[in-house]
């Protein structure tokens, strides 16, 4: 088999379980992660320098024995089983200033597809009927470089039919201008009109911003509309806690708290984690716990000897991550909770001795290509 | 000391500081004895900040520099941080030029030296748990960029803040050279990575490499090989938690990256792709070989604290313009300022009670 041959074969392996009704057991998620990992180890020569000097091909065995690759690597070198020609999208981490933003390159993004709306209604929708959705972001456009504006887009256009009508781009309603509240006073207005809920996806800071808009005025959503707000103040000038954003939104929208939802999702990854607290969701589970979707498995494991601990740096290993890196380490800390982890925040090596600047963001620049 | 003029109070500080370098001083035998302990520094390594890096005898223009640099005060005070513990001296030297009357607030981590310079300076300025400016006086904060910002926003509005954030230093070479130059320069990069163990912000974590890919790794080697030399003579200490972790994650980092040589306790990894990331301290450089050196350069600057450059003339020119606010040394110097001044000319006025 071609090295693209092998990758398709994974993306349906991985594909199918999208669709699947069983959870895998772990020796099949062990199985599959091992075979992805041995196809990154043959295709992808910086992986196999990090296996062999980290302790051989043994390690790719289990799925919690594959070294992981640091997100840093995302952001100094590609991270691609394929060459740059065979890109669909290039996915961008959003930059901080004076550091190299992270690319997540794939060559397909059917898997990255199918797995977001996948976990996405399960978490998101609290039956089959119909749903209107909007974004309070901008619109990635036909060549999206934000994995969040693609699944955004995804979702328009798959759980909203109505969208596909009306064309996506005029539910995205978001700027660097601000967002745009007579935008969304349309599409609460449309879904009342189809008696439909409303599925509103949003950044944590965009979310600010619309309040900041009403001044105070409610702006009541149709029964049964879920929020989705996902990522922190990275960069931002404002920080708003979660649990006063939530009681904020919960008052000025007129939904129970529980219908605001988090969403935790990486460039760098191929799947989503969303808290399971809408009413009537496939998805339950207490607030604040984040639950991944069973092709992902996150451990909290020690900075230093990366060993699994009950509260420590996220390791992913995400089955979706075909052909860039099917284990990531991050630098959020986490901690095991239930059927799931909860976020606990930064890692404490971002914060610096004395005048001593940290690695943490300090990817600088790119190596040429 | 009330009444000595500015250059006599410095000089006092700087005749205390001389007797803490004295292996034959009791005071010098008493941080010899402690410091391994608050500084994580292996005693090799305290042995060698104090015989080579505690400016105990500066020229005398240096010092009347340093006088005329600073404006008086009615109360100096100073917040020190915990990285380099020589750092005292100069921030002492700077707060007694402008003040006979000086406070300090000894890094948590590393109290001792700030102790034994006011015991060898028999009182020469008073140590305290917490400052307690008036208005008019002067205060200077050495530390990260978030404890910097946080001691100006809790200050009165008529007290002056001076502030030395974070940083880092940085060195531009040529490796196209003959390979006793590229030895020299690599052990000149050594010489100045290992004092303080890296943590100082004048030590340099990243390397600019201008020449062909062979001579870059080449330079990567020779350096390693140094690195590994000076770990005989002068160990690494104790490296924190944080320390270790982010050891780690630049040696993951790298292996997949770009290639990672080991050198002694710790870590060279070269990007001849001209990939920058910065490594953590504790004796580990970062080699990059970028293709718009000059460009990497630039954005690295609001970073930089202090470079050094091996090569000719229009690097180091460059340099210049680049970093025009940074500490220029020559390499094997860049953690041996003169006592002129601060150490770099990033410390300033961060709010004048007298500008308003």
């Amino acid at each position: 088999m071609t090295p693209v041959e092998r990758s398709d074969a994974l993306h349906a392996r991985v594909r199918a379980l999208a669709a699947a009704k069983e959870a895998l057991s772990p020796e099949e998620f062990d199985a599959l992660a091992s075979d992805i990992a041995r196809f990154q180890f043959e295709t992808i020569p910086a992986f196999r320098r990090l296996v062999l000097a980290r302790g051989g091909e043994r390690l790719l065995a289990r799925a919690d024995d594959v070294p992981a690759v640091p997100v840093e690597a995302f952001r100094l070198s590609r991270v691609a089983a394929h060459p740059a020609s065979a890109d669909e999208v290039r996915f961008e981490t959003s930059g901080t200033t004076g550091a190299a933003r992270g690319i997540h390159p794939m060559r397909t993004t059917a898997t990255y597809r199918a797995l977001a709306l996948a976990w996405g209604r399960r978490a998101l929708l609290a039956g089959p009927g119909p749903v209107t959705v909007a974004a309070l972001a901008p619109d990635p456009g036909a060549n999206p470089t934000s994995s969040l504006g693609f699944m955004m887009r995804a979702f328009l256009e798959t759980f909203d039919v109505a969208s596909s009508r009306e064309g996506a781009s005029t539910r995205f309603l978001a700027s660097p201008d601000g967002v745009d509240v007579a935008g969304l006073l349309r599409v609460v207005a449309a879904a009342e009109e189809r008696r439909t809920p409303l599925l509103l996806l949003s950044t944590s800071f965009a979310l600010v911003l619309l309040l900041d808009e009403l001044g105070g005025a409610r702006l009541p959503l149709p029964e049964g509309s879920v929020v989705m707000q996902t990522g922190g103040f990275k960069g931002k000038t404002r920080e708003v806690k979660r649990a006063d954003l939530d009681v904020a939104l919960a008052r000025a929208f007129g939904v129970s708290r529980a219908s605001i939802v988090a969403e935790y999702g990486m460039t760098e990854l191929s799947s989503q984690l969303y808290e399971g607290t809408v009413p009537g969701a496939e998805l339950a589970a207490a607030p604040g716990i984040l639950v991944p979707p069973p092709w992902l498995r996150v451990t909290p494991v020690d900075p230093e000897t990366l060993a699994p601990v009950e509260e420590g740096l996220a390791r992913f290993v995400d089955l979706g991550n075909v052909d860039s890196a099917v284990a990531v380490v991050t630098r959020d800390v986490v901690r095991r909770r239930g059927p799931g982890i909860e976020l606990l925040g930064r890692s404490k090596d971002a914060e610096p001795r004395g005048c001593s600047l940290s690695i943490e963001a300090m990817v600088l620049a790119r190596s040429a290509p | 000391m009330t009444d000595a003029p500015p250059l006599e109070r410095v000089r006092a500080i700087l005749r205390a500081a001389a007797r803490i370098a004295s292996r034959a001083d009791p005071l010098g035998a008493e941080a010899r004895r402690v410091l391994p302990g608050t500084t994580g520094l292996s005693p090799e390594g305290v042995e060698l900040a104090l015989r080579e890096h505690l400016e105990t005898d500066p020229d005398e223009a240096s010092l009347e520099r340093l006088v005329a640099g600073v404006s008086p005060a009615p109360r100096a005070h100073v917040i020190l941080s915990g990285t380099v513990f020589t750092g005292a001296l100069r921030a002492l030297a700077l707060a007694l030029a402008a003040s006979p009357d000086v406070s300090v607030r000894p890094s948590r981590r590393e109290p001792e030296m700030v102790r034994l310079l006011h015991a060898a300076s028999g009182g020469g300025f008073r140590v305290v748990p917490e400052l307690e400016p008036s208005p008019g006086d002067v205060v200077w904060v050495y530390g990260k960029d978030e404890t910097v910002e946080a001691v100006l926003r809790g200050m009165p509005a008529a007290v002056s803040v001076l502030g030395h954030g974070s940083g880092f230093g940085v060195v531009l070479l040529s490796a196209d050279v003959p390979d006793d130059s590229l030895a020299r320069d690599a052990e000149g990069v050594a010489r100045d990575v290992v004092p303080f163990d890296q943590r100082g912000c004048l030590s340099p974590r990243i390397v600019l490499v201008q020449g062909s890919e062979r001579s870059a790794r080449r330079f990567a080697e020779r350096l390693a090989a140094s690195l590994a030399e000076w770990e005989e003579r002068v160990p690494r200490g104790t490296l924190d938690d944080t320390e270790r972790a982010d050891a780690v994650r630049y040696r993951d980092t790298m292996l997949y990256s770009g290639e990672l040589i080991p050198a002694g306790s710790g870590l060279v990894g070269v990007d001849v792709s001209g990939g920058v990331v910065l490594p953590p301290t504790g004796r580990h450089v970062h080699v990059a070989r970028p293709t718009d050196l000059a460009a990497t350069a630039f954005t690295l600057a609001r970073f930089v604290v202090a470079w050094a450059v091996s090569g000719p003339e229009p690097l180091r020119e460059l340099a210049a313009a680049v970093f025009p606010e940074a500490r220029g040394s020559a390499l094997g110097s860049m953690q041996r300022p003169p006592l002129d001044g601060p150490v770099d000319g990033r410390t300033r006025f961060l709010r004048s009670a007298r500008s308003g």
